[in-house]
């Protein structure tokens, strides 16, 4: 058993055994997607509303990833390192590098299951996808992207907000908050022209919506995503979140005084 | 072969010098306690010696190597409960075999020789939450005893345990000793000390006293004590002790004073006269050997725990 294994295996744990991360990442979703699917089809012509029911499906599937990388994430570190955890680890002869290695294989795992789950809770509730093998593997590599991106943006909370709950709520508060002005919990049309540009810029947000346009159609993510330009910029800005937490996470979290 | 050495350590915070020239040599299997208050530099140099923070200056070694060469030999047990509360006993432990590098099979096997070592066998699939502080205490020592770690470095490892718990946890590092462990114990608890082999006593990031408790006592030309409890406490009190105390220091504790007396005999009476002449009654009035506090207050006029 690895060190990556053994950090795998604790931290996945961890998550699935707090409720307040079950409820954040999994019941929350699962709530909206249970409220949305049946209040947001009124007056909805029949033949769209599964595609709609399909929409409120994967932007709740997007913000379970969300919250797993922006809150459980930096509330597992802040927890670590307010506990002494890392002062223990790093006097034993370990690899930070396979530390982080464990931790993000733990997040993509839960959060995989979380998305799962959501979409699953979707599909019974009536939403039906259009999509091609290419699509699927496609909006497969979006999910990644919005792990990262998250994970990054979750690694800047949890190295820079010392204190457990001040990390976790601070993540909350950024995935509710930027969710709900980036179009990923409202139609990108409905956004003024100022937030239509954030929507393309912030890499959760473009990633949403490329998944929705690959999956359930052009009408129902606002624009076209996919565009060579957009898609760059959507992998681009996602790395560099990643690798700006992992720096910030590996230069301040195991930094020796 | 000393298991430690640390020769002319300094550790500075800006212009705050936490440690100022700390030498010190522990030898395989001795069982050394570092003594002195909160902001003495213990904490620090217990976590320079296990890589976790770097000194200024000054040289260490753990059997011939750099700390950070060596982190392989030494258990680290810092003050805070680092145990993951939401899994089990066995699962932290288990977690920590795998950062060791252990197969899943030799993890099982040498878990729960551990597990019986600290006598959690029974209680190994309880969640942490559920374990009392000393329990938690045990298993975080656990972490520090897998095979191949020749030091024991424990920082702090009986604050806020109940007397009994901190009983058991005391009998544990005994047991240890016949192991020869090599064991390093940061404490401000002179009653913890006395169980070592060798006290060092740190103040204001010096170790200003070093030998065995006994002998430090001895050394200090310490008597008898009287602790007195008293009904109330104040500066009068505290003032007219003194006239009966060694340099006119008395030491508070919780529940009343310690006067260091030349002539216990002759002095308790006076002191009892004395004190019922403000008012003021001692309710327990008892005599005893000194104790490492006192050795410290002798040489530094400073308590080294914060009166509660």
């Amino acid at each position: 058993m690895g060190q990556i294994t053994a950090t795998l295996g604790k931290t996945i744990k961890e998550f699935l055994r707090q409720k307040t991360i079950l409820f954040w990442t999994i019941a929350w979703p699962i709530l909206w997607v249970l409220i949305g699917s049946f209040s947001f089809v009124e007056n909805v012509p029949s033949e769209v509303v599964s595609y709609i029911r399909g929409a409120i499906a994967i932007s709740m599937s997007v913000f379970a990833l969300m919250t797993a990388g922006m809150a459980n994430l930096p509330g597992n570190i802040a927890q670590d390192r307010e506990r002494g955890l890392l002062s223990k680890l790093m006097s034993m002869p370990i690899n930070p590098w396979r530390d982080f290695v464990g931790r993000i294989l733990a997040l993509l795992a839960f959060s995989s299951l979380a998305a799962i789950l959501v979409t699953l809770v979707g599909y019974g509730c009536g939403a039906r996808f259009s999509y091609s093998l290419i699509g699927l593997l496609q909006s497969i590599g979006f999910i990644l992207l919005i792990s990262l991106a998250s994970a990054g943006i979750g690694m800047l909370i949890g190295t820079f907000i010392k204190h457990v709950h001040g990390a976790i709520m601070s993540g909350v508060g950024i995935a509710v908050v930027t969710a709900a002005i980036s179009g990923v919990m409202t139609p990108y049309s409905s956004l003024p022209w100022l937030l239509q540009q954030f929507a393309r810029i912030y890499p959760i947000s473009s990633s949403s919506s490329s998944i929705t346009f690959l999956l359930v159609g052009e009408d129902y993510a606002g624009y076209n995503p996919l565009s060579a330009n957009q898609t760059t910029l959507t992998i681009v800005i996602s790395l560099l979140l990643f690798i700006g937490g992992l720096v910030a996470y590996s230069r301040f979290c195991w930094r020796k005084e | 072969m000393d298991a430690i050495t640390v020769e002319k350590l300094t550790k500075k915070y800006g212009d705050n010098e936490v440690l100022k020239g700390v030498n010190l040599k522990i030898a395989e299997g001795e069982f050394y306690a570092l003594m002195g208050p909160n902001g003495s530099g213990k904490t620090t140099l217990a976590s320079i010696i296990v890589s976790v923070r770097f000194p200024t200056s000054g040289k260490i070694e753990i059997y011939g190597k750099k700390p950070e060469n060596a982190k392989e030999l030494i258990g680290y047990v810092p003050q805070e409960s680092f145990s993951s509360p939401i899994l089990t006993g066995k699962e932290n432990l288990m977690y920590f075999a795998g950062l060791l590098g252990y197969s899943k099979n030799t993890s099982e096997k040498t878990v729960n020789e551990l597990l019986k070592k600290i006598e959690l066998s029974e209680d190994a699939n309880k969640r942490v939450s559920d374990y009392s502080g000393g329990m938690r205490k045990r298993l975080e020592v656990a972490t520090a005893l897998f095979p191949g770690i020749r030091i024991l470095i424990l920082d702090e490892p009986t604050t806020g345990l109940d007397p009994s718990a901190r009983r058991k946890f005391l009998g544990l590092i005994q047991e240890l000793r016949k192991e020869r462990t090599t064991v390093l114990l940061i404490t401000h608890i002179g009653a913890d000390a006395e169980l070592a082999s060798r006290v060092g006593l740190i103040d204001e990031g010096k170790i200003i006293a070093e030998d065995e408790p006994e002998r430090l006592k001895k050394v200090s030309g310490l008597r008898d004590v009287i602790n007195i409890e008293t009904a109330i406490k104040s500066e009068k009190v505290a003032k007219i002790l003194g006239e009966f105390s060694e340099k006119k220091k008395v030491l508070e504790t919780d529940v009343g004073y310690r006067v260091y007396c030349k002539d216990v005999e002759e002095a308790t009476p006076e002191i009892v006269r004395s004190l019922d002449a403000i008012g003021c009654k001692a309710t327990k009035i008892e005599t005893e050997k000194p104790s490492l506090e006192d050795v410290f207050f002798k040489l530094t006029e400073k308590m080294v725990r914060e009166v509660s």
